[in-house]
């Protein structure tokens, strides 16, 4: 049998951005693959070297597109860790919020997509139609529909409008009656099982060493969560779980770490996220939302190391940064949560794989291409 | 037969004429997300802004598709793959570029890996601004190309015909850029003097 | 903290651990933290000291069940940047040093795939060194590039 070689992107409708797989397949059966990325790399850390702590704000939350505030969030922490910042309550509960109405915006996009790549194309269309409610949301609350700009460092820009609680809930209890659908078109359809169990099953002794984090790694058994074991924001005083593999509620749970344990996963982590805001939202106080600033023109933050990891949809994000006590940072260091899972663990999860299922091991393992090459 | 060359001409204009109102109905677009500005392509596509209510929907191959989108910034990596997509592309064919950081930069004006001015390495038809343009935006800016096109006023892919040296010229410089020389030893002396201190 | 006990030196920093190395200690301290639960591989992330002529290399571990971050630094010289390889400890270690390599120049001995990642055909130096000027780079490079003439409706 002769071999050939297959590339798939950058301009391709199976490929989860603009990255390029390159692979070597024998019949229908791929032999290697070699990821190639690097089309999107616009050089953050080195603008950021150049700017002021403040100016970076903007520049941050590019890094990831589909999900954002994460990316505000965990570089505001880490220059709060090093400013010795205590952020006000409410600031605290109000990041909880975006954050998890982020988070959900950014798992219908992923269930949506995945669903494209196994052909039911109808779920792309309900899914991106009900993640711009979301994006509804932080139009009233920030301005912006994608890139918001709202997490600070020492709070949030400003104060929650009033009457936005209602709309928040409606739209939650909306998308609560949509995730039903959801399981009739997608989670319950015999295609998913047929497709799903079984393909692209990450081996959960490695998962850990191998750098697997977020869902894809609770989806191999371990039920770690940033929220938990670092809890940021206000995730301390909020009740909610972990969910991780035996345990999937109402659905079969069948084998750990494949393509089908991941998808599901992310569908109750939704639910998750629903509980989550409810409460926040019932909990939040009255208080400042930010502290009070230094002149940002000016502000010079101490001379440190410091570090904040916040869990993103797609696994955990961390921001390092370092500080000569300056106008500017030294050097910031993102750690997007697809550098592992969208380089080495992909090369070696496509090994083996069908050609069929290249698309939707890709998708089910939500790989962002932005926040490899940053 | 009896006819003359202007009459064909004459022929040519209508005809041309009428293919541009056809064709202004049905413009299918490459699947090719450049940059951040994709992530507003999904709504745009799906139930919630529907496009295809004016006849424009995704397409796989360049071969078969009308409208380039250039979704934001590009790196000189990427620039190389769009010129190739562009170059596969049939004519007519269009390029809608979004954002800020195509026409300068946008916030990306000192990064070292992206273009600036995506004009001088292909030509553009019709600007989006913004940083992220709004959906509605670009529903808009759909509808302005069909005007432009209707007026004959699209014409980028003549330009890229008439001015082809032009372009390959700007294209090989920021594909094969070398500092020069001078500035090369300049370092070098530089770096000498670092050493002896 | 387990990681400055376990290793004997360090201090605590916005609290997480952030221990100084030598080059030759690095291979064994990381094997010893990976063998004490520290599992899992943060990140492999690099400093650059102009006026102090070095590179800081900080390798980030996370410990799930002690919920403990250790920074382990090492400093090597900015003229002679070589670096043994921890790729054989963490497979993603790889893809960490291959953009070290290319973002700082830092040779990784033992890594066999330090071949261009994110750029592509890139003779110039390094980008994210701190002597390479990159407002300089752009005007140079990009703003040099002329606007192609004519007038904007021109056809054939
Ligand atoms: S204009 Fe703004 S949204 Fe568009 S690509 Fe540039 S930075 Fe991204």
């Amino acid at each position: 049998m002769k071999e050939y070689e297959l590339f798939i992107g950058p301009q391709h409708p199976g490929i989860t951005g603009n990255m390029m797989y390159h692979l070597w397949v024998d019949g229908d059966t791929v032999t290697k693959a070699e990821c190639n990325v690097g089309y999107l790399h616009r050089g953050f850390e080195k603008l950021m070297e150049s700017r002021l702590w403040m100016q970076n704000i903007p520049l941050v939350c590019r890094i990831c597109v589909p999900e954002p505030d994460v990316n505000e969030a965990a570089y505001s922490m880490a220059v709060e860790q090093l400013m010795d910042w205590e952020i006000p309550d409410r600031a605290k509960y109000i990041r909880t919020i975006v954050l998890e109405l982020a988070r959900i915006a950014a798992y219908l996009m992923a269930i949506g997509s995945y669903a494209g790549s196994i052909g039911i194309y109808t779920l792309p269309q309900w899914s991106m139609g009900d993640r711009d409610y979301i994006l509804d949301i932080f139009e009233q609350l920030t301005g912006a529909r994608v890139y918001h700009i709202y997490i600070w460092p020492g709070g949030v820009r400003w104060d929650m409008p009033a009457d936005l609680p209602r709309l928040i809930e409606k739209t939650l209890n909306y998308i609560e009656e949509r995730l039903k659908l959801y399981d009739d078109v997608l989670f319950e359809n015999r295609v998913f099982f047929d497709r799903a169990i079984g393909v692209g099953k990450i081996p959960c002794n490695k998962a850990i060493e191998w750098g697997v984090t977020g869902p894809n790694l609770r989806a191999c058994g371990y039920g770690y969560d940033v929220r938990k074991l670092e809890p940021y924001a206000a995730y301390d005083e909020i009740d909610f779980d972990i969910v991780s593999y035996p345990d999937l509620g109402k659905f079969d749970a069948h084998e750990a770490g494949d393509v089908y344990t991941r998808m599901i996963i992310r569908r109750l982590e939704i639910e998750q996220s629903i509980a989550i805001i409810r409460q926040a939202l019932k909990k939040m106080p009255e208080s400042e939302h930010i502290l009070k600033h230094p002149n940002w023109l000016r502000w010079k933050v101490p001379e440190g190391y410091a570090f904040a990891r916040v869990e993103s949809s797609k696994g955990e994000f961390g921001y390092f940064v370092v500080s000569d006590g300056g106008l500017k940072p030294v050097r910031v260091h993102v750690r997007g949560p697809s550098y592992t899972h969208g380089i080495n663990v992909a090369e070696k999860l496509l090994q083996g794989a069908n050609i069929a299922d290249v698309s939707q091991i890709l998708f089910s393992l939500d790989i962002c291409p932005p926040d490899i090459e940053r | 037969m009896g006819l003359h060359n202007g009459d064909k001409m004459m022929r040519y204009e209508e005809w041309s004429k009428l293919a541009r109102k056809a064709s202004k109905r049905s413009l299918w677009m490459v699947h090719f997300c450049t940059g951040c500005g994709a992530i507003e392509m999904p709504p745009v596509m799906t139930s919630r802004y529907d496009m295809e209510r004016f006849g424009i929907a995704p397409m796989a191959t360049p071969r078969q598709a009308d409208v380039l989108l250039i979704t934001g910034y590009l790196t000189v990596k990427t620039l190389r793959r769009v010129i190739q997509v562009y170059e596969q592309m049939q004519s007519p064919k269009y390029v809608i570029a979004f954002g800020s950081c195509t026409i300068n930069g946008g916030m990306y004006w000192d990064s070292y890996n992206t273009i600036k001015h995506l004009e001088k390495y292909i030509p553009v038809d019709l600007y989006i601004a913004g940083c992220m343009p709004r959906p509605e935006g670009i529903i808009n800016a759909f509808l302005e190309l069909m005007k432009l096109i209707d007026e004959g006023k699209a014409r980028g892919w003549e330009r890229y015909q008439k001015y082809y040296d032009k372009y390959k010229e700007n294209q090989r410089r920021v594909f094969n850029f070398e500092v020069k020389e001078e500035e090369k030893e300049e370092k070098e002396q530089k770096r000498e003097k670092n050493e002896e201190h | 903290m387990k990681s400055i006990e376990l290793l004997g030196k360090g201090e605590e920093m916005h609290g997480r651990a952030y221990i100084k190395l030598s080059a030759d200690e690095i291979e064994e301290s990381i094997k010893k933290l990976k063998e004490n639960g520290f599992n899992h591989f943060v990140m492999l992330s690099c400093v650059d000291w102009l006026d102090k002529g070095k590179f800081e290399l900080v390798y980030h571990m996370w410990n799930y069940e002690e919920k403990e971050h250790a920074m382990l630094s090492v400093d090597i010289d900015r003229n002679n940047d070589v670096m043994k390889s921890m790729s054989h400890l963490f497979p993603q270690i790889e893809t960490y040093e291959r953009e070290i390599h290319e973002m700082y120049g830092i040779k990784f001995e033992g890594n066999n795939r330090l071949t261009p990642f994110l750029l592509e055909n890139w003779p110039h130096d390094p980008p994210m060194r701190k002597d390479f000027d990159s407002k300089k780079f752009v005007k140079q490079m990009y703003e040099s590039i002329p606007f192609i003439e004519g007038d904007e409706n021109e056809g054939i």
